[in-house]
């Protein structure tokens, strides 16, 4: 015989493949519950009586149903996250800071653009509430007033006219322009009476913005005309903006020369060249201190006033745009370089005459990604464009999925938001009742119709600069004099005039301390500690292991099945024998009986091979006295787990 | 020899392990071990006998592995931080108030005055350069000039700057031809530089500044450091604003306080600052409820038309909140109140508690840290800011010899002077700039493992109202002066409210997030998870070892006393052999016929055939090892 066959057959004859052990799946379920590892099943077959047997039942599931219950909350509370909040202290890279003059264009270069609409302005504001020219500033009294803007037709007032309601009669309104009466069809849309009840006064100003050619019309009114007049300006001049280019906004604009009259960061001087220009539709040119386009980040070593950065800024409240902005200052924001500023949203404001002190805290956040919470890492992942040339947050998706919206249903592009790929800006011309569209899909976007906030997701990580801003006077009485000589001496001749100290404002931005809070979220479970807690709730409850799941899907699933398998393949077997010979004698039963071990080594009196654990001698087979093969002495065991010993007899 | 006896008989006792063969003592401890897989390879069929020995194994090792990725877990000591935020009684902070400006200018015009005429004919020079001032520059005093003059640096030809001297007879620093300086250079083009020299003017090094405004500026703060760090501490405060000046009215929750109940400090940068509630002489007195009703009001004056002139440009108070026995930076971290204005701040405070080593590299008190911290003269906690400017001071007398006027002296050192230090300005100023000392300074350093902020929100109206002006600014002047006339005004005036927030602190404590019974519970879990088993299974394990090894030792006494018996065998040239010769033939494994089970253990191959039992003799039955510890007795004896 080969080699590889003996072995074959050694393994054959040492492994024989069997089925279940037990005959019957009642047998088995004793066996089990006898020999199993977990505790509980075993009392249940031990016990005695039946209130016994119940009540160890009725334990046994509970536990059960017990380990199901708290493993299913463990499993169901594993996404959560952890947080922890570290301190460092460390140099802290400088923020990058953007400052706007509030005032986007001086008003001397965009008047021209503006003079029609300014006019009309004008003409309204004396129609409606008997405001004349004669009384207001000064200034304004050397340009020209056109007295016969009445023969030429008002074009700003016919495209969306002006209107004042009575309270109560709605769809009543006065053209204020032709003085008639003339009713009003569609929706109306009160701008800040939803949110209010301040109409205490009988008459409302709004405007009516229609859509092409139909009849359909929505009428924003305002509780104020100071805000209706504001926001129909607003709409007109970004109409105008938009048709200008950019290059010519930026020359209307102010250059950082003239807004900044002086800088000092960390104790060394600095200047004009390290701002950098970003334009922003409503707040005209911008400068950023320390934006990444610089080379190098600044960075601050040491906290306090003295070490971060010092501007004083030119404010000139004679350029002012008197229609589109009431207030006199300029507008600051502290954000991550790669960061879009947001200064229409989220900027502190300056106001001259003053010291703003800001005093900066860093604090960084950061989240756990899928699966633990709906962020995003880079923005990669959202189904919107950025349009704007910055990383990514929210409120970039928000005005982004805004804008590609707008694109979509209007054909142009809102002015104060930058453009998509082959978008153009709305304006009169080209899209005639864009403004109407616009209102519709405002309205939408803020009533969370268009679905831009369920799809936009907050960014991961974040930093963000706690600001705590105080103010005080300055410059200070007695160095007023001094001061403002050499401030006029420092802006040489970019200004023609002595400054005033209403023109200026000084910025001190700084770091409190450098004590630098990151807030991190960690998997509060990892898959050991799940595992781990499993095995303490199996454990406490039932003494339970992996083992005796294995022991369960194999006596419950592999063991039953073969079980009832074999039974169903024996009645087969039969119900053919006995359909092929019904003549036939029966067959005597098995004989497992007489193979079954009776007697235990332990209970068996010592024999002397026990006794000396000698195993029997090969061949010289113990002659004993063979055991009579009586039915009657059968003794019925629970189940043998020596089968295998009874071939030894048998083949000797 | 009764000793060693009772010891053998106790070493019988201990060994009587539940076999006496490797393979009996494995398959006694499978069968009895509580841990779930052993018993199931050996009550199981051969072929599932296989595969439980495997998964035995195989969850052997997860468990190790996990017990591996616990206990590394378990020492990386991380902290767990846990958040409260509410209203509770709370010690009111500390808070420190100055006035923007440090001196009253009435009382220091002796000691600037040479520098204040300079200071004048020096924006003369730079405002309208004509040579008709020359005249007027005569009677300066020139000595301080001449330490750190101001230079014009004209840059109206890219290519060639002029430095022009502000007070030379602007002809010597001209390198040629006429520069006209006579002309109107202004604004961008010129720029004032400040010169620093050293070593009697043989190194010099240009100060360069966009703009005139902070050339001048640093250049008389520079001086006016010089003047002042040569006067005693003494005279400062009493050229300062005394506290009487300054806060005017007081009152705490429903309690009247004055400025008695302020501790002084003189500040360097703002002169005489006023602390209330420090809490280092009395109890820190608390507030109990939140709201404007229950903090701190006060009225300062702040006597604006008496600022230094060129000292300070901003007018208001300094104002910092602090914990008690702490020092204030309030340059660092202090806020503005603006004069004319009630300013009101609402406090939250902020705290963070943290554990200290191993788990994080922050200091109780300072005391492991390598610097010698300088502000603990005033008694007062460690902080990182007292440690960093500790720090930089440490650096300054070591490379300047002299101490920096804004930070307090070590033992034994002097304040920087131009008189007795002339290189000090040229020096400090490369010292200030060079980002290398600074980071020493940082890496030095700790952070304290408790750090208070106090978050305010900082609200502002005007104050005092037009209607209510006239009789507030009456009865204040009365108060102040006794005197009927006016003598307060609205430029000088501030109303502070301090008071805590409806929530007034937000805790975030650390605490170990991995302690050692979440080490033992994560044990226990992965050890019942996947074997079922706890600490007493790994008695058991460990008890089978020893057996084992007792059993190692017995074979090998064994195997001697046979090789001593073989070797009297020799000598004797085979004597019948004794039946423990023969119980040991059968016994060792090493002689046993691999029979066609060698699963079946022995005392279950006696199994088979319950035939008649053979005689139960005592006589026959032989205890193997008893005949082998009986031979070794019977040599001892």
């Amino acid at each position: 015989m080969a080699p590889g066959e003996k072995i074959k057959a050694k393994i054959k004859k040492n492994l024989p493949v069997r089925g279940p052990q037990a005959p019957t799946i009642k047998e088995l379920m004793r066996w089990y519950c006898l020999k199993t590892n977990t505790h509980g099943c075993r009392r249940i077959v031990v016990s005695r009586g039946r209130l016994r047997r119940l009540l160890w039942i009725l334990f046994t599931l509970t536990a059960v149903a017990l380990i199901f219950w708290q493993c299913a909350l463990l499993v169901l509370s594993f996404y959560t996250v952890s947080v922890s909040i570290k301190i460092h202290f460390q140099k802290l890279d400088f923020p990058a800071v953007t400052i706007c003059n509030i005032n986007p264009y001086k008003y001397s270069a965009v008047r021209p653009l503006l003079a029609d609409l300014e006019q009309e302005t004008r003409a309204a504001l004396k129609t409606l509430y008997g405001f004349s020219e004669i009384e207001s500033r000064k200034r304004r009294e050397a340009e020209p007033r056109s007295s016969a803007w009445e023969g030429t037709q008002p074009k700003f007032l016919n495209l969306i006219p002006l209107m004042v309601f009575n309270e109560g009669e709605t769809s009543k309104a006065t053209d204020f322009l032709t003085g008639r009466k003339r009713k009003v069809s569609g929706s109306i849309i009160h701008k800040a009476a939803d949110v209010m009840h301040v109409q205490e006064s009988k008459e409302v100003v709004g405007f009516q913005l229609c859509s092409n050619g139909t009849s359909h019309c929505a009428v924003y009114t305002f509780s104020s005309g100071v805000n209706a007049i504001q926001e129909w300006y607003k709409l007109h001049y970004m109409n105008i903006m938009a048709q200008v280019p950019l290059e010519k906004k930026i020359n209307m604009s102010y250059s950082a020369e003239e807004l900044v009259v002086t800088c000092f960061f960390d104790g060394v001087s600095c200047d004009a060249r390290n701002f950098t220009l970003f334009h922003h539709p409503m707040y005209g040119n911008c400068y950023t201190f320390n934006n990444k386009e610089n080379e190098t980040t600044l960075s601050t070593s040491m906290g306090g006033s003295e070490y971060g950065l010092q501007v004083i800024l030119y404010v000139n409240e004679e350029e002012y745009n008197p229609f589109l902005v009431s207030s006199t200052g300029a507008k600051v924001i502290v954000h991550r370089q790669d960061e879009y500023p947001f200064i229409e949203d989220v900027g502190t404001e300056i106001e001259t005459a003053m010291a703003t002190s800001i005093g900066m805290h860093l604090t960084e956040s950061f989240k756990l990604g899928e699966p633990y919470s709906q962020c995003t890492e880079d923005g990669s992942d959202v189904p919107i464009d950025n349009i704007y040339n910055a990383a990514y947050s929210l409120q970039i998706c928000l005005h982004s999925c805004f804008q590609t919206k707008m694109v979509e249903k209007c054909g142009c592009a809102q002015y104060s938001q930058p453009l998509p790929p082959a978008a153009n800006y709305c304006n009169y011309q080209q899209h005639p009742n864009w403004m109407y569209c616009y209102y519709e899909l405002h309205q939408a976007f803020v009533q969370e119709q268009l679905g831009c906030q369920s799809v936009c997701r907050e960014a991961c990580s974040f930093k963000e600069w706690t600001l705590t801003t105080s103010l005080a006077q300055w410059p200070s009485v007695v160095s007023e004099k001094w001061l403002l000589r050499v401030l006029t001496w420092d802006q040489g001749q970019q200004i023609k005039k002595k400054l005033n100290k209403t023109d200026l404002a000084k910025l001190l931005i700084f770091y409190k301390d450098l004590n630098q809070r990151s807030i991190m979220e960690s998997p509060a479970n990892s898959v050991e500690m799940l595992l781990s807690n499993f095995g303490g709730q199996l454990g406490l409850w039932m003494s339970c292991s992996i083992v005796c799941i294995i022991e369960i899907i194999e006596v419950f699933f592999i063991d039953s099945l073969s079980i009832i398998a074999r039974q169903q393949w024996q009645k087969a077997k039969k119900w053919w024998a006995q359909r092929q010979a019904t003549a036939c004698p029966e067959a005597p039963r098995s004989l497992r009986g007489q193979d079954n071990p009776v007697l235990d080594i332990d209970d068996d009196l010592p024999t002397f091979t026990s006794a000396l654990r000698l195993p029997p001698a090969p061949g010289a087979q113990v002659p004993g006295t063979p055991p009579p093969r009586y039915n009657t002495l059968r003794l019925e065991r629970a189940f043998s787990n020596q089968l295998t010993d009874t071939q030894v007899p048998a083949e000797s | 020899m009764q000793v060693k006896k009772y010891l053998v008989r106790c070493l019988h006792r201990l060994q009587k392990g539940p076999g006496y063969t490797y393979k009996e003592l494995l398959v006694w401890y499978c069968d009895n071990t509580n841990t779930h897989g052993p018993k199931r390879i050996i009550c199981e069929g051969p072929k599932k006998k296989a595969m439980w020995f495997v998964l035995t194994l195989l969850f052997a090792s997860i468990v190790f592995w996990q017990w591996g990725v616990f206990i590394r877990t378990y020492l990386s000591w991380e902290v767990s931080v846990s958040l409260s935020i509410g209203f509770k009684t709370m010690d009111f902070p500390a808070v420190t108030i100055c006035n923007a400006s440090p001196f009253q200018y009435s009382k220091v015009k002796h000691l600037l005055k040479d520098l204040d005429q300079l200071m004048e004919a020096v924006l003369e020079r730079i405002l309208a350069p004509e040579p008709a001032g020359a005249n007027a520059t005569r009677a300066l005093n020139l000595t301080l000039w001449n330490h750190t003059p101001l230079v014009l640096i004209d840059e109206r030809n890219p290519r060639r700057p002029v430095v022009l001297d502000l007070f030379a007879d602007n002809h010597n620093a001209s390198a040629r031809g006429s520069p006209a300086p006579g002309g109107a250079c202004n604004g961008p083009r010129c720029k004032v530089a400040m010169r620093l020299c050293c070593h009697n003017g043989t190194v010099c090094t240009y100060r360069n500044f966009t703009s005139a405004t902070q050339a001048v500026t640093e250049w008389y703060t520079l001086q006016a450091t010089n003047i002042f760090s040569q006067v005693p501490t003494q005279e400062l405060v009493k050229m300062g604003y005394s506290s009487e000046q300054l806060i005017l009215a007081c009152l705490f929750g429903a309690e009247p306080c004055s400025y008695r109940n302020f501790t002084s400090l003189f500040h360097p940068d703002y002169g005489n600052c006023y602390i209330f509630n420090w809490g280092m002489a009395e109890q820190a007195l608390p507030s109990s409820n939140p709201g404007v009703e229950f903090g701190l009001k006060l009225i300062l004056d702040l006597g604006q038309e008496d600022y230094v002139p060129f000292l300070t440009s901003t007018a208001g108070a300094r104002l910092l909140l602090h914990e008690q026995r702490s020092y204030p930076f309030v340059k660092e971290e202090g806020i503005y109140a603006m004069s004319g204005t009630e300013t009101s701040i609402g406090v939250l405070v902020d705290k963070l508690e943290r554990k200290g080593k191993p788990y994080s590299q922050c200091t109780a008190n300072g005391s492991d840290v390598p610097v010698h911290n300088l502000y603990r003269g005033y008694n007062t906690s460690y902080s990182i800011q007292a440690c960093i400017r500790s720090c930089f001071q440490e650096h300054m007398i070591r490379n300047c010899s002299c101490g920096h006027y804004l930070y307090p002296l070590p033992p034994g050192e002097k304040y920087c002077s131009s008189r007795d230090f002339p290189d000090w300005v040229y020096c400090y100023s490369q010292l200030r700039r060079s980002p290398a000392q600074r980071e020493t300074c940082i890496g030095m350093c700790k952070e304290s493992c408790n750090d208070t902020q106090y978050k305010m929100t900082i609200s502002m109206a005007d104050w005092p109202s037009e209607a209510s002006e006239d009789w507030i600014f009456h009865v204040l002047s009365q108060e102040r002066d006794q005197s009927t006339n006016i003598t307060l005004s609205r430029k000088g005036i501030v109303k502070l409210n301090i008071y805590f927030q409806e929530f007034n602190y937000r805790t975030i404590e650390e605490s170990a997030a991995n302690n050692i019974v979440w080490l033992l519970s994560n044990l226990g879990g992965q050890f019942g998870f996947w074997m079922g088993g706890s600490v007493l299974c790994l008695i058991e394990f460990a008890e089978i070892v020893i057996d084992f090894l007792w059993i190692t030792v017995i074979r090998l006494v064994a195997f001697s006393k046979s090789l001593r018996q073989r070797r009297a065998q020799a000598r004797y040239a085979g004597p019948p052999p004794t039946v423990a010769e023969l119980v040991e033939a059968h016994t060792n494994f090493a002689f046993h016929p691999d029979t066609a089970n060698p699963e079946a253990y022995p005392h279950e191959q006696t199994l088979p055939i319950p035939g008649t039992p053979p005689p139960n003799y005592d006589s026959l039955r032989l205890q193997p090892l008893d005949i082998i510890e009986s031979d070794s007795e019977g040599d001892a004896i």
